[in-house]
């Protein structure tokens, strides 16, 4: 049916998710879904056609695959395309991941409501200038088995459960700062059921009177939830295809020093009952353990097969799965305190990294401190600057990283940055 | 399996969806990367009250009211000559317009990208389905240029309700045009020191400024909620007389233009701010109901496995009566803001952002170094109210733009005629 240079990898994916929202203790919204899908991915003579559906039923289902191959067939082979070679897939030998639920799907919708609601009533009415108080659980199953034609077959199966919380207070004159938290388990009865909403509502609560400070350059402690937001652009830059299409600030970099000593980063995805835990790529390939910075050293670029063979690089993976960032001793409250005057930065809007150069500039949100002690709150300020000169810059790291998150990185600190 | 009404809630409502869409890829002179899809569902929504249940399912059969037009996207695959032959022939053209017109390119990638959707819509509200056929065709292009051993990279993108091809050739050339056109304006570009300043908005793109600073604040549920800045000014005045802001999904080949939203709701202009007065909301039916107002046709959704919220379509200021001549030499000094990657908004604060790609300083009058990279801040009410020129070029954005919210992506259109905004937060190096 398809030709004499044809390989394919075939994904059969079934996802099943719930959420509860609950506003002002009433129910907002309950949705309930799920999906069964196909991905496949054809190799027609170094043609690639990747071609998904939830359509299964014969007539249109062979009608989709034969247009999929007539697809393909129209391509201009690429010899770098093709399947993972058989000795890279993973062989299934590693210990349980223990990542999954299985009783998450089939627990009552009421208990999730439950939950909701608890968290909810948890902030509800205990301030005068509550506005709004939305909690949200949310649960996902996700199940995948993976089948080509050279051989590979493997099975992956997750879970993951959240509660959150956001706030929103009336502030002074018009504005209504809102704030939130939450968080995540892949187990559901590891999750916590309470407090979540006693932090929210501080959070909110601490934003109020939030205006810009004197611009300047400052120390900047970067709170650990928002961390890893400027490590993606390192990341993105890693990427094969950034640099092979020359659109990276760290082409020809691999192996030099990039960062200060502190930047110290390992990827591990064979942690059992993390949430990137995962003994292989998308493609099938058995991922590794790998440092991604060695004391500033920037460690590896992350090369799937096809830009393995275009850039002539040995493979190495296709992402990132479980980052974690070397902790030191400190606190964030500790790290506060040993900086006299800084900007602790807990969120970002908006903004951009330009993945060619690495300029950024981006806007926060956060206080003013010093000596540990939060003097003002902020917003509508910039951070600007190049993430090689960011990076040199980092001369702390807190413990406070959550070891339920796929990117282990705790809050930072950064010298010199230049905020307007 | 057996979807129905449920008659016994306030409201009910099902809605059938297919979706198919079609991308071919070049890259590195090759055209050797497509991607096809083909999805269908059915969301069942059931509301009492404001509470929302929504369920969604993947039916082997889809009911028999769902009306889906014949696949075109399965016609044309099949033909070299038409369909994915021709679109092979354009991505080649593209490469080659590039490296013939600047002799600095190093990579060309282009991306066509095809989203055929037929939605049908039935409610307990009517006896009968409505159906809505929906195309968007986006052409993309990268460039990568290399001078001096330095690498600079140019964006630019198009979204049509037909295919690429069966529009001129003057389309994607003038995308070529505006990539390579982005990638050499970095080569010269500078950061410029970071302050409050003022910032001329360029006509098109800086559509921008009305999205982020008060689209989103407009969208109905968060004042629902009373979470948005903009929550207790309906009727107030927000911004100089003469200024009028619409939300209209009825406008001809925009991305956020349809017959029906959503929730079966006739496409709408809505004026948003009209003469400087804040005269609606953006609404679906649950925040209509809220208010005690008619839907405004802003209830849409990703796809059939999301609930509606309310959403823009294609938001626009009407234009005035400067040139914009007149309102760049009218700033002493400042920016002229011209294209951006991304913006975001803080609700309930009302601070807006967007990241600037390219644009010039304004030195007395006259626009001169180019600048580039910055991120600009306001704060929605105050920026609304700081402007002070609009012109006379209302020009609607082409690019292929997507929102978020939500969790939910829909694509939105935008426009804007210049506007001199009188005081805004530049992103730069050191302050001034």
């Amino acid at each position: 049916m398809i030709g004499s240079q044809a390989e394919a990898r075939l994904v059969l994916l079934r996802n099943v998710e719930e959420t509860v929202s609950v506003i002002n203790q009433k129910l907002d919204k309950q949705q309930r879904g799920e999906s069964q899908s196909m991905a496949v991915t054809l190799y027609i003579d170094g043609r690639e056609g990747f071609f998904y559906t939830n359509v299964f039923d014969d007539e249109p289902l062979r009608r989709f695959v034969q247009r999929s191959i007539d697809m393909t067939r129209l391509l201009a082979p690429d010899e770098a395309r093709g399947l993972v070679s058989p000795e890279r897939y993973y062989k299934g030998d590693g210990a349980p991941l223990l990542n999954f639920d299985e009783s998450l799907e089939h627990t009552p919708t009421d208990v999730k409501q439950e939950l909701a609601f608890a968290n909810n009533a948890e902030v509800y009415g205990k301030d005068d200038r509550l506005i709004s108080v939305e909690s949200r659980y949310v649960d996902m199953t996700h199940q995948a088995h993976f089948l080509t034609s050279n051989g590979f077959s493997a099975s992956v199966s997750k879970t993951r459960c959240t509660l959150s919380t956001i706030v929103s207070v009336q502030g002074e004159g018009d504005a209504r700062p809102m704030d939130g938290w939450g968080q995540s388990r892949l187990f559901l009865h590891d999750l916590p059921t309470s407090g979540i909403g006693d932090i929210a509502l501080q959070r909110s609560l601490r934003k109020i009177g939030q205006r810009p400070v004197k611009a300047g350059h400052y120390t900047m402690v970067l709170e650990s939830p928002v961390a890893p937001s400027l490590l993606h652009p390192l990341f993105s830059a890693m990427g094969g295809q950034a640099l092979q299409q020359h659109a990276s600030f760290l082409e020809g970099k691999l192996g030099e020093k990039i960062g200060s000593d502190l930047l110290d980063v390992v990827d591990n995805p064979h942690l059992p009952g993390t949430r990137g835990a995962s003994y292989f790529d998308y493609d099938g390939a058995a991922t590794q353990v790998r440092k991604v910075f060695d004391h500033g050293k920037l460690c590896t670029y992350f090369i799937d097969t096809p830009m393995s063979r275009k850039l002539k690089m040995p493979p190495t993976t296709q992402s990132i799965h479980h980052i974690i960032q070397t902790p030191s001793q400190f606190s964030l409250d500790e790290v506060l305190r040993q900086q006299g005057e800084c900007i602790l930065v807990t969120d970002f809007n908006g903004g951009n990294c330009n993945p060619v150069t690495g300029h950024f500039s981006y806007g926060i949100e956060g206080f003013l401190c010093r000596d540990g002690i939060y003097v003002q709150p902020i917003c509508g300020m910039n951070i600007t600057g190049n993430m090689l000169d960011l990076w040199q810059n980092l001369i702390q790291v807190a413990n406070d990283a959550d070891p339920y998150e796929t990117e282990l990185i705790p809050s930072l600190v950064f010298r010199d940055v230049s905020f307007s | 399996m057996n979807i129905r009404l449920n008659k016994a809630c306030d409201f009910s409502e099902l809605y059938a969806e297919r979706t198919e869409t079609r991308s071919l890829e070049l890259t590195d002179g090759l055209v050797s990367q497509a991607t096809q899809t083909l999805i269908q569902g059915v969301g069942v929504r059931e509301l009492n009250g404001e509470s929302t249940r929504y369920t969604y399912y993947m039916p082997s059969q889809m009911p028999d009211w769902f009306r889906s037009t014949p696949v075109r996207l399965e016609a044309s695959a099949k033909s070299s000559s038409c369909g994915i032959g021709a679109e092979v022939d354009l991505l080649h053209k593209i490469e080659s317009m590039a490296h013939e017109v600047d002799a600095r390119v190093v990579k060309v990638r282009a991306v066509l990208a095809s989203t055929i959707t037929d939605v049908s819509i039935l409610n307990t509200l009517a006896d009968i389905p409505v159906h809505d056929h929906r195309e968007r065709h986006v052409l993309m292009v990268h460039t990568v240029l290399e001078q001096d051993g330095r690498h600079e990279m140019g964006y630019a993108s198009c979204s049509l309700a037909q295919p690429v091809t069966e529009y001129g050739d003057e389309v994607w050339q003038e995308l070529v045009s505006k990539a390579l056109g982005q990638a050499d304006h970095l080569f010269h570009a500078i950061t410029p020191e970071g302050g409050d300043m003022p910032v001329v908005m360029a006509a098109g793109a800086s559509g921008i400024l009305l999205h982020e600073a008060i689209g989103h604040a407009f969208e109905a549920d968060f004042n629902r909620q009373g979470t948005s800045i903009f929550s207790d000014k309906m009727g107030l005045q927000i911004c100089r007389p003469g200024i009028t802001i619409v939300d209209d999904a009825t406008r001809p080949l925009c991305a956020g233009t349809f017959a029906f939203d959503d929730e079966g709701v006739p496409a709408h202009c809505t004026h948003l701010v009209h003469d400087g007065k804040l005269e609606s909301y953006l609404h679906d039916r649950i925040s209509a109901k809220h208010y005690g107002v008619e839907p405004t046709g802003n209830g849409r959704r990703q796809s059939f496995r999301h609930a509606p919220v309310p959403r823009m379509t294609n938001t626009y200021m009407l234009p005035g009566e400067a040139s914009e001549e007149d309102i760049i030499r009218s700033v002493k000094r400042g920016i002229y803001a011209q294209s951006f990657t991304n913006g975001q908004v803080q609700i309930g604060a009302g601070d807006f952002t967007f990241f600037l790609k390219t644009g010039f300083l304004i030195e007395d009058g006259r626009l001169t170094a180019p600048i580039r990279d910055i991120n600009i801040i306001g704060n929605g009410p105050r920026a609304l109210a700081d402007i002070s020129m609009v012109g006379n070029n209302l020009m609607m954005d082409t690019s292929a733009g997507y929102c978020g919210k939500a969790g939910q992506q829909v694509p939105v259109g935008q426009g804007i005629p210049t506007v001199l905004v009188d005081r805004l937060t530049v992103g730069g190096m050191g302050s001034i």
